[in-house]
């Protein structure tokens, strides 16, 4: 029967989003080849005691040929016994080895020079305690999305993270609320983000060049193996990877999902340097003294779609009061997402909307929707949360509540920030 | 009567009896309890050793003198024990009022305690301290009251005369070993809550 | 009294013993509820082991049947992506309900309904050690059972406008629980869930009592009430699992209780065990927990166990292979199942120690729960395997346990359980073990024992389907799980989005739920067929080996005429098969037996839990006088062990003939 089933599943597609058979880092690859590893073993100790079992259960059944004489009584063989107590053990020794070899490797950045941000890291200058320390993103766990602090850099993020390619990270994990579970199947398994309790953990997309190198056994000058390991990276690495939290949080657990978006170096440092400056301006290139001396004396001349929206973002709607926009002054909330170039990102409310086309850019008109969806049914997309229900903001105590053309305006404006 | 005796106790067992054996079972299981409640203490003590500094609050005069009232408490049920085994009603009622007596005495001392230093500070909800130490003492002390119930039932019982000493020696052997139970886990919660902290 | 009403059978020389007693009085000089006319009263009183168990056995059916039906709903949401069948909050209610009902409403009184039927008889004793105390577990049982399950009631109120939480949980309309059988803190606080926490660690400390009880209550027995000769390595391998398994409770139970009672006063009291703003460290709960919850697995995997070393013998008409290993790793695997809880937390960062050196002990488990294998494939060896039911899922029982053991070595490793923890993999490997393994032993024991316990045979060929349909439908529904969780399915998601390649395996297993749905029907089916069957059963229909099928079927209330004097391993067999001084001697019992008397205390005393769970949640929950209501129960329970202990034990006496057995 299962391997009927097996049989049957074989014929599947085992290169999916998540899929853990797809490692695409050191980190998954371990615990990949452990797995593999169990399964061999596993799979002799199934072929052997099942094919054992099956013959047992044929050769000595009831023949129904009347032969009513008692089988002998025996009681069992201490030696057969013993032998197979052995070769249990050994058979769990084989698992046992790597077993642990994988524990030491995958609990943490590995520990040598190239491993320090100092070593690789080469957008602006860094704090000599930073250098000399692996590089950082802080994964912080709210019911129900994710945010990503860079806190090297000085930047911050929300539910979809820009990481380089081939690049130790140590991973904080932490939670504000609930136990959560940092899990991005391709890169590396999971570890929970547990309040109360400094976790951490490491992942890397992508060898590094020294480790593919050996793997492939590649030879030839510095250069050409540069240019091969960039063109590895091309084919296999470079990618939007799909994670999810990974430990019963609530409601909308099912809902609480994030996004990787594994990139070269210099595409992470444009990243991180447009991330860094945050929107400099207001929209239509107005300077921010500009805009708020107007909003706050004569708003009736802002308009527009996109003005009128950022008006009812950090007027009426209440917006700002929980979302920070890096660059608008008065943009500073810390209890909600960072909205921060989120039009750049490929989906909404943690991973759950997505707006992404096939070749990696937004699709615009889906994103739009998905702004005025999520605004005007936050709580069916994702019951329980706070947007809809916080205390005292948010608009669940509008009165009236946004009718449908602000809602699309507040979208045009959210659209904006690019 | 032989029969009700012979139901009770099988054919082929332990040379303990069974109310006896149960008794011991559930002492086992309860040192699991305990033993989970004050390693949760001990735990959060290591956890946070500046939360709280329980020398200012404990009094280790009054505790000694509770801990040594349940000492000498434990002693009368033992002779009460010992009373009843020989069919002494008298000596085993007089000896179950000291341990009753006793027993009283101890509650009295944790009630106070507990309204002394809840009065001084510290809560259910002052910080872990508060909530492991009332937690893990609170239940001692339900013990202790179920003891204490325990044995004024019985000494009622035992002076409506229903009682016959062959009877009911094997359930007063059973309440003995409870009580002995709850004094040797109060010595050690003595030790390693209290006198611990005066020693480091 | 001229007839029965029971569904016992009463062999009439006996029945008229019982007939001519006279009503008895108690110490307190009230009537005992003895030999009452009224069937419902009869049973409600009864303190005999075989009543009880039946009992244990039909709420836990009903039980298996509620927690089934969560599952086909579940199962139904995930069929297709993004379905919206049922709501978020409704969805996370039914996993938390389907895991407490099967884990302690289905599986472990199914096994304790086998535990109370055939203990005293596999040991040659009359009842178990303390009769009242037995009632008293199967009561507190059903009170636990309502209380864990009352929310369903409350959320329904809920629904219809007519019930609104206030109190320390104002807005929350979760009535049931919805956390996740292993309820993680901090979502337990009171922050983030409603009443239905309260009622679930009501509910499990209640069913805690009853699990305690009983088992201290079957240690007692094993241990004092062996009939002559039966010496502890002659016992059947099941009494042994039940020894074990009762060990294990009573010295797990308690790190549950105390998890329990710390959560309940974090609730209303505002202590701060579990709670980071004041210090507590949520990790504590789920050391608690697990301290308990692994020797749990073991609390309801080893029954099973035990029930397989007792069918394949008889069907192979062989001892067991490697008696005294099989019990000896039994015992390991108790006793390891308390080193090994840490392996459920391979990714709360343990660190590297601590993982590895859980890591290392889950492995080491494995080798005991091997041996077990290998000795029921030596157990098979050179015998003479007859396909009766029981055999059939006994055989599929081995099987399907394996597979769930190649799973959980998969896990032991704990690098690669941090892809499997949490995701459809780990539900793939448990459900192999609980329904591969533990649910198809116990249809294998309830096809081998049903006759014994009602005195009826089986009827046609029905098994053979619920044989096919279940393990069929067991494979197809988690088979596919592996394969999903290893695709990145995370579990306790209510729904899923398309384009991660988990629509078709999610649709496989749905449609294999219904097959399994359908197979225990069937077997609800059979059940029905075999009580109305007019067959008798005769006291050995399966020739088998041990003591409870020497006597007749269903036994009487006394269940041996004469006590057995145990001359042999597998007794029974011995006296059919074995040499004259191997045979069943008889005890000398002119005197005529002793028998127990029946009482209400037992169920009176555990009907106090009712109000005392109920109150203390409700209360809560902002309901109004529902601290009296708490304290109402207190002094029922109070007051019935107090009566209890002053009504006295009573017994009367039956002098049954001899040729009657």
């Amino acid at each position: 029967m299962s391997l009927l089933s097996l049989l049957l599943i074989s014929g599947c597609d085992l290169n999916t989003r998540m899929s853990t058979f797809t490692a695409k880092g050191p980190v998954a690859e371990t615990q990949l080849n452990l797995f593999m590893l169990t399964v061999w073993v596993t799979g002799f100790i199934f072929l052997a005691v099942g094919g054992v079992y099956v013959y047992v259960v044929i050769r000595f059944r009831d023949k129904k040929d009347g032969n009513e004489s008692i089988p002998s009584q025996g009681h069992g063989n201490p030696l057969v016994e013993m032998g197979l107590i052995g070769v249990s053990i050994l058979l769990l020794v084989i698992i046992a080895v790597p077993t642990l070899q994988g524990i030491w490797y995958t609990h943490d950045v590995p520990d040598d020079e190239s491993s320090l941000l100092g070593s690789w890291y080469t957008n602006g200058d860094l704090s000599e305690a930073d250098a000399k320390e692996p590089f950082i993103i802080r994964a912080i766990g709210y019911r129900w999305w994710w945010e990503f602090e860079y806190p090297q850099l000085g930047i911050s993020t929300a539910n979809e993270m820009v990481i380089p390619a081939g690049r130790p990270i140590h991973i904080e994990l932490r939670s504000v609320d609930v136990i959560h579970s940092f899990w991005l199947p391709k890169i590396a398994g999971k570890v929970d983000l547990i309040p109360g309790r400094a976790n951490s953990m490491w992942i890397q997309a992508g060898d590094t060049i020294d480790a593919w190198a050996k793997k492939a056994e590649f030879e030839g000058t510095d250069n050409e193996r540069l240019l091969a390991y960039e063109q590895y990276l091309e084919d296999e690495i470079y990618d939007y990877y799909y994670g999810q939290c990974a430990e019963y949080c609530g409601d909308s657990h099912a809902r609480m999902l994030f996004r990787a978006h594994v990139v070269k170096d210099e595409d992470f440092y444009a990243w991180v340097n447009r991330m860094d400056a945050g929107h400099a301006e207001a929209p239509e290139g107005m300077t921010w003294d500009d805009w708020y001396a107007s909003y706050d004396e004569t708003p009736e001349e802002l308009t527009g779609d996109v003005h009128e929206g950022l008006k009812l973002f950090m007027g009426r709607a209440k917006c700002a009061t929980c979302h920070a926009v890096k660059g608008n002054p008065r943009a500073v909330g810390v209890a909600g997402p960072n909205l921060t170039y989120l039009a750049e990102r490929h989906s909404i409310a943690a991973g759950w909307l997505n707006h992404r086309n096939d070749d990696n850019s937004v699709d615009s008109e889906a994103q739009l929707n998905n702004f005025i969806k999520w605004i005007k049914d936050t709580d069916e997309v994702k019951p329980g949360n706070l947007m809809w229900k916080a205390k005292g903001a948010g608009i669940g105590e509008l009165d009236p509540l946004l009718n449908d053309e602000e809602i699309r305006k507040i979208s045009l404006y959210l659209q904006s920030l690019q | 009567m032989s029969q009700t005796e012979s139901h009770d106790d099988g054919h082929h067992g332990l040379m303990v009896k069974n109310k006896k054996l149960l008794m011991w079972l559930f002492l086992g299981s309860d040192c699991m309890f305990f033993g989970t409640l004050i390693s949760t203490h001990l735990i959060y003590r290591k956890l946070h050793p500046e939360e709280f500094d329980p020398t200012q609050l404990f009094s280790l005069e009054l505790t000694s003198f509770s801990t040594f009232i349940l000492l000498m408490s434990s002693f009368l049920m033992a002779l009460a024990v010992s009373a009843m085994h020989k069919g002494e009603m008298k000596s085993f009622r007089r000896n179950v009022i000291g341990v009753i007596f006793f027993g009283l005495i101890f509650l009295g001392c944790q009630v106070y305690e507990f309204a002394h230093f809840m009065h001084e500070g510290l809560n259910l909800d002052t910080g872990t301290f508060g909530s492991t130490f009332y937690l893990m003492t609170g239940t001692h002390g339900v013990h202790v009251a179920v003891g204490v119930f325990w044995l004024i039932s019985m000494l009622f019982y035992s002076q409506s005369g229903k009682m016959e000493a062959h009877k009911s020696a094997i359930d007063v052997e059973a309440a003995g070993l409870y009580w002995h139970f709850v004094d040797i886990v109060w010595i050690v919660i003595f030790t390693v809550v209290y006198l611990i902290e005066f020693i480091a | 009294m001229s007839t029965t009403h029971t569904t016992e059978v009463i062999n009439p020389s006996v029945h008229n013993d019982l007939a001519d007693l006279k009503p008895e009085i108690s110490d307190l000089g009230l009537r005992r509820p003895d030999h009452s006319k009224n069937v419902i009263i009869d049973w409600m009183t009864t303190v005999d082991h075989k009543k009880i168990g039946l009992m244990y056995g039909a709420m836990a059916l009903f039980f298996l049947l509620v927690g089934g039906f969560e599952a086909l709903v579940i199962r139904t949401q995930l069929m297709v992506p993004e379905n919206d069948l049922i709501s978020a909050q409704r969805y996370n209610q039914l996993f938390t309900m389907h895991g407490t009902t099967m884990i302690f409403l289905a599986i472990m009184p199914l096994n304790a309904a086998f535990f109370n039927f055939l203990v005293p008889l596999q040991i040659g004793a009359r009842d178990v050690a303390f009769p009242r105390i037995n009632a008293f577990s199967l009561w507190a049982f059903v009170a636990g059972a309502l209380v864990i399950n009352f929310g369903w009631l409350l959320q329904a109120l809920e629904m219809f406008g007519l019930f609104t939480a206030s109190g320390a949980t104002a807005g929350m309309n979760d009535f049931v629980p919805a956390m996740g059988w292993f309820g993680y803190a901090p979502i337990t606080s009171t922050e983030f869930t409603g009443a239905g926490t309260d009622f679930w660690i009501m509910g499990l400390q209640i069913l805690g009592v009853a699990s305690l009880s009983a088992s201290l209550n079957f240690i007692v027995t094993i241990i004092n009430m062996r009939a002559p000769g039966m010496k502890m390595m002659r016992l059947p391998v099941f009494t042994w699992m039940t020894l074990i398994v009762s060990l294990l409770i009573i010295f797990a139970f308690p790190a549950i209780t105390v998890a329990l009672i710390q959560l309940m006063f974090d609730r209303v009291f505002g202590t701060n065990f579990f709670s980071v703003g004041g210090g507590g460290q949520p990790i504590l709960w789920q050391h608690l927990f697990w301290i308990f919850g692994h020797p749990e697995v073991y609390i309801l995997v080893l029954p099973a166990m035990g029930i397989v070393s007792e069918v394949l013998p008889t069907f192979a008409r062989k001892p067991l292979f490697g008696y005294a290993i099989v019990v000896f790793s039994g015992a390991v695997i108790g006793f390891l199942g308390f080193a090994v809880w840490s392996h459920h937390m391979f990714t709360t960062g343990l660190g590297k120690i601590a993982t590895a050196a859980f890591s290392l002990l889950t492995m080491a488990i494995a080798v005991p729960t091997g041996v077990k294998i290998f000795n029921w494939v030596g157990t098979l060896w050179g015998g003479q395997i007859r396909f009766h039911a029981p055999m059939i899922f006994a055989i599929g029982f081995v099987w399907m346990f394996m597979m769930g053991g190649f799973s959980g070595i998969m896990h032991s490793s704990a690098p690669a359980d941090a892809q499997q923890q949490d995701s459809y993999f780990v539900i793939a490997h448990f459900h192999y073990v609980a329904i591969g393994g533990i649910l198809l032993a116990i249809v294998s024991g309830i096809y081998y024992w049903l006759p014994k316990m009602i005195g009826k045979m089986w009827q046609g060929n029905l098994n053979i389907w619920v044989g096919i349909f279940t393990v069929v439908g067991l494979n197809i529904t988690f088979f596919p799980m592996h394969f999903l969780g290893l695709l990145g399915q995370p579990r306790r998601t209510h729904t899923y989005l398309s384009g991660f390649g988990w629509e078709s395996y999610n649709m496989v297993c749905t449609i294999g739920s219904y097959i399994l749905a359908f197979g225990v029907l069937l077997l609800v089916v059979d059940i029905v067929r075999c009580f109305r069957s007019k067959q008798l059963a005769g006291n050995d229909p399966w020739d088998a080996r041990t003591l409870e099928w020497a006597t007749s079927s269903p036994p009487k209330v006394y269940n041996f005429a004469a006590t057995p004097i145990v001359n042999a391993r597998d007794g029974f067999w011995a006296d059919k098969y074995g040499p004259e001084n191997r045979k069943l001697g008889e005890v000398d019992e002119s005197h005529g037996i002793h028998m127990p008397s029946q009482s209400w205390m037992p169920m009176i005393a555990s009907a106090g839990f009712i109000p005392l769970g109920l109150g203390l949640s409700l209360m809560q929950a902002g309901v109004p006088f529902m601290g009296y209501v708490a304290i109402l129960g207190l002094v029922i329970i109070a007051l019935g062990i107090s009566l209890w202990a002053l009504e006295g034990p009573g017994g009367y006496h039956l002098h049954p003939k001899k040729e009657s057995n």
